[in-house]
């Protein structure tokens, strides 16, 4: 099993995260839990073609920052105002 | 970055759901075997997002419902086409094995889909109250292909299972998949596994024992039969390991129980040959056990049991009562007594060995306890040769605890038996007549110091103080007590002659000072002593006095000792024989011969005390007296004389006068104690109550008497009426069953 998963947005850009991370995320975790499994090069690569570079960013750093809390850190995560409303559907989509 | 509103495009539902199609597809292959690669994380994402986008559009294009209805409509069209014709053209085993298979990929299919459709999870079906996705998914099965097959998978399960019962071997993993469909389409409830399955089964397992039953219960002995049952039971058990839901072990039980051991209990237990009553008599152990561990479980399963043992001990028990009532009236009265004490020795074993039955073979149930012991009630309460229960068992305590009896047995071997003969006592019904032999016989050991071992007695009395209570024994303790006491007694009573000289009896004195209440009661009859006696007893009352004013003292002469020197013409010898021996003999001090008339004059005794007297001493072993004539008997007219020629090569020599027949006076006092106890009864059970029935009232007494004694009811009625007549009770006006205390 791979350890990270491959993340990429609209635009193109690959984002590389911990596997962990990316199953803070419902919907990422039912799929890399799925039966069955993938096949080796397939593995954990997803494309987002409705989520803008900036925001799906943000929701790696909000994985990493939910992983932190959990463990104890309870920091504050900042959200930029203009990012709000995108985030907020980007979440419901991937059910974080 | 531009919004993510924006981006997107609207999906149009028959585009949309031609792209779920070609995932439905894909993941059917999958299922089917077909060579198919599996999902990729991008198909994956790409169908999530797909539904997700169709459901979160703007209306009219928010299409939520019509895709919950087709995430339906996709398992009910694949179950149409392909799994229920697959199933259909199956049978038997091919067809479980078939179910099994459609039924996993029923489940695969459901997880893979209800992830894909997923959004519709999260807050259409809420808002609608709908079932969710994975129970919309089952259901489909469940109406589809389970509802249509349930009836013919069943018996093609129940074949299997019958299958295996008659020793063929089975796939018992099919089965339990099989059997799990049932109780996860119930989906909750064991309903679906409840009706559709298991009451057939029941049903089936039955009658399969019912037949298996009805030709073994022919053809096996009992003790066969019920290996049989027990290795039935077993692997029924084993069964519901296997492949059964667990629920189902305790009905299973039940019924192959109720098949094999509840209806042809009476049948099996009663067998002639093998059944239990011959287990029993033939002591087979093993067999009794698998027979209790059968039918504990079982509701009242014991009770023919318990009732068949009870049964074979009374009769055991009888038998031994009828061996020794038999000896005794063939043989002479010797051997009887002997045989007497054998039977009470044999009851003890008897009770032994059965005991040991209650606590292994029947596991130390109540109801083993009680079948032993009203077996034993039953016994040991009959009569021997004309004695009764209580006066043997009294009898056989003299025979251990007296000098010359048990010397033999180790002190150990001594207080088990003590400690079994009290509890035989408890089978007893008349204990008051126990204790009041046992008071006699202790009496005897005390007074003539026959008693071989103190502690043993002291250790007897305070194991029936155990099981009586103290009442029972206080009398007993008093005696004993009496003996230690009258020992100082004697002490001082020494002391006051050696400061005394003027009070001198002339011979050497030993009184025994007795507490009237704690002794039997002994007659005395107003002898005529000799004047040396007459002496002995004025001393020591002169010393009593000084003691105590308070106390009266009675003498009691028929339990004395004395010791004389017969100056015989050989040589002397010391005679040690009764007061009443030592009064007749020394009348022959002043005269030389004496009628029977002249003796019974001197002495005032009654005849049957004199005869008695003078046969110990001219008609026994020892014939100190010669009687003429000299015949066997001693009769009025008969005259003695003393033997000066009497010589033995001992230098002293006891000369035993036969023992009374204490058992008319024992009897008599009994019963007059038990009036006493009756009335009591009866005085104390009505100034409770006031008024009471005559029903009750009987009853009531007999209760409270039981600990000591069965109350004979016609005893009972005639000290009522005796308590009416001195204004204790008396009869209700208007109703003469009912009784009132009279204060």
């Amino acid at each position: 099993m791979r350890e990270t998963v491959k993340l990429i947005s609209m635009e193109g850009f690959e984002f590389v995260i911990d596997r962990e991370a990316a199953m803070v995320s419902q919907t990422i975790r039912s799929m890399l839990t799925s039966p069955g499994g993938f096949s080796e090069s397939k593995e954990g690569v997803v494309t987002f073609p409705d989520i803008s570079t900036t925001i799906l960013e943000k929701i790696c750093q909000y994985f990493y920052w939910s992983l932190q809390y959990s463990r104890g850190k309870e920091t504050e995560f900042h959200i930029e105002p203009e990012l709000t409303l995108e985030l907020m559907m980007a979440a419901n989509y991937l059910h974080t | 970055s531009l919004s993510f509103k924006m981006e997107r495009k609207t999906i149009d539902l028959d585009q949309g759901w031609d792209y779920m199609q070609t995932g439905i597809t894909k993941l059917k292959r999958i299922l089917e075997g077909l060579p198919e690669p599996q999902f990729d994380s991008e198909q994956y994402m790409m169908l999530y997002t797909t539904i997700y986008n169709m459901c979160t559009q703007k209306p009219p294009h928010d299409y939520s419902q019509q895709l919950y209805d087709k995430y339906r409509e996709a398992f009910e069209e694949y179950i149409h086409s392909t799994v229920l014709p697959a199933l259909r053209e199956k049978h038997d085993e091919y067809m479980l094995r078939e179910l099994v298979k459609r039924w996993s990929n029923h489940k695969v299919m459901v997880r893979w889909l209800s992830r894909f459709f997923y959004y519709l999870d999260r807050y259409f079906i809420a808002r609608r109250s709908l079932p969710p996705l994975n129970e919309v998914g089952l259901t489909c099965f469940r109406d589809l292909v389970y509802n249509e097959l349930h009836s013919k998978v069943k018996d093609a399960v129940i074949a299997l299972v019958d299958k295996e019962r008659e020793g063929e071997q089975i796939d018992r993993a099919l089965l339990k998949n099989v059997l799990d469909i049932y109780v996860e389409i119930g989906m909750g409830q064991m309903e679906r596994y409840e009706e559709d399955f298991e009451s057939f089964m029941l049903l089936d397992s039955a009658s399969y024992y019912s037949r298996k039953a009805s030709s073994w219960i022919q053809e096996d002995s009992c003790p066969d039969y019920m290996l049989k049952s027990e290795e039935c039971l077993k692997k029924e058990r084993e069964r519901v390991a296997h492949y059964l839901h667990s629920s189902s072990e305790p009905k299973l039980v039940e019924k192959v129980q109720h098949e094999l051991l509840v209806v042809y209990a009476n049948q099996l237990l009663e067998k002639e040959h093998s059944g239990c009553r011959a287990l029993l008599r033939d002591d087979k152990v093993d067999d009794l056990s698998r027979m209790y561990r059968l039918y504990h479980k079982i509701v009242k399963g014991l009770e023919p049991v318990a009732n068949i043992f009870k049964q074979h001990v009374t009769a055991e028990g009888n038998a031994l009562v009828q061996q020794a009532e038999d000896t005794a009236t063939n043989h002479a009265a010797n051997t009887a007594s002997v045989q007497e004490q054998v039977l009470i020795r044999k009851v003890i074993e008897l009770h032994d060995k059965y005991m040991v039955y209650v606590v292994e073979c029947f596991q130390n149930h109540t109801l083993f306890h009680k079948a032993l012991k009203e077996a034993f009630e039953i016994f040991c309460n009959k009569t021997v040769a004309g004695s009764s229960s209580a006066e043997l068992l009294a009898t056989f305590c003299d025979n251990i605890l007296k000098k010359g009896g048990s010397e033999k047995l180790s002190d150990e071997a001594i207080e088990d038996t003590l400690e079994k003969v009290v509890k035989l006592l408890a089978y007893i019904s008349d204990k008051d007549l126990f204790a009041e032999f046992y008071r006699k016989k202790l009496a005897r050991r005390l007074l003539f110091d026959r008693s071989a071992n103190d502690d043993h007695e002291r250790s007897i009395l305070t194991k029936l103080k155990q099981q009586c209570g103290g009442q029972f024994t206080s009398k007993m303790e008093g005696m004993v007590t009496d003996l230690t006491l009258a020992r100082e007694n004697q002490n001082s009573f020494e002391e006051y002659l050696g400061n005394n000289p003027a009070a001198n009896p002339g011979i050497d004195l030993t009184v025994t000072v007795l507490t009237t209440g704690f002794w039997p009661s002994y007659k005395s009859f107003d002898i005529n002593l000799p004047a040396e006696m007459v002496k002995c007893v004025e001393v020591f009352k002169g010393f009593y006095e000084t003691k105590t004013k308070h106390r009266k003292l009675t003498w009691i002469y028929s339990l004395g000792t004395c010791h004389l020197n017969g100056k015989f013409d050989t040589k002397p010898i010391e005679l040690v024989v009764s007061t009443y021996q030592a009064a007749v003999l020394l009348l022959f001090n002043t005269t030389d011969k004496l009628s029977y008339t002249d003796i019974l004059t001197q002495l005032n005794l009654s005849h049957e005390d004199l005869v008695r007297l003078l046969h110990s001493l001219s008609c026994a072993r020892y014939k100190i007296l010669l009687k003429e004539p000299s015949t066997k008997t001693v009769s009025q007219s008969d005259s003695f004389e003393f033997n000066s020629k009497f010589t033995d090569r001992m230098r002293r020599i006891k000369i035993p006068l036969p023992p009374v027949d204490e058992r008319k006076k024992v009897v008599e006092d009994v019963d007059k104690d038990r009036r006493y106890a009756i009335d009591a009864a009866i005085v104390r059970i009505m100034k409770s109550r006031k008024v009471l029935g005559h029903q009750q009232l009987v009853s009531e007494c007999v209760e409270q008497l039981s600990r000591m004694f069965k109350p004979d009811i016609k005893a009972i009625k005639k000290r009522m009426e005796d308590l009416i007549t001195r204004d204790y009770l008396e009869r209700d006006k208007e109703n003469p069953n009912m009784f009132r205390y009279l204060a």
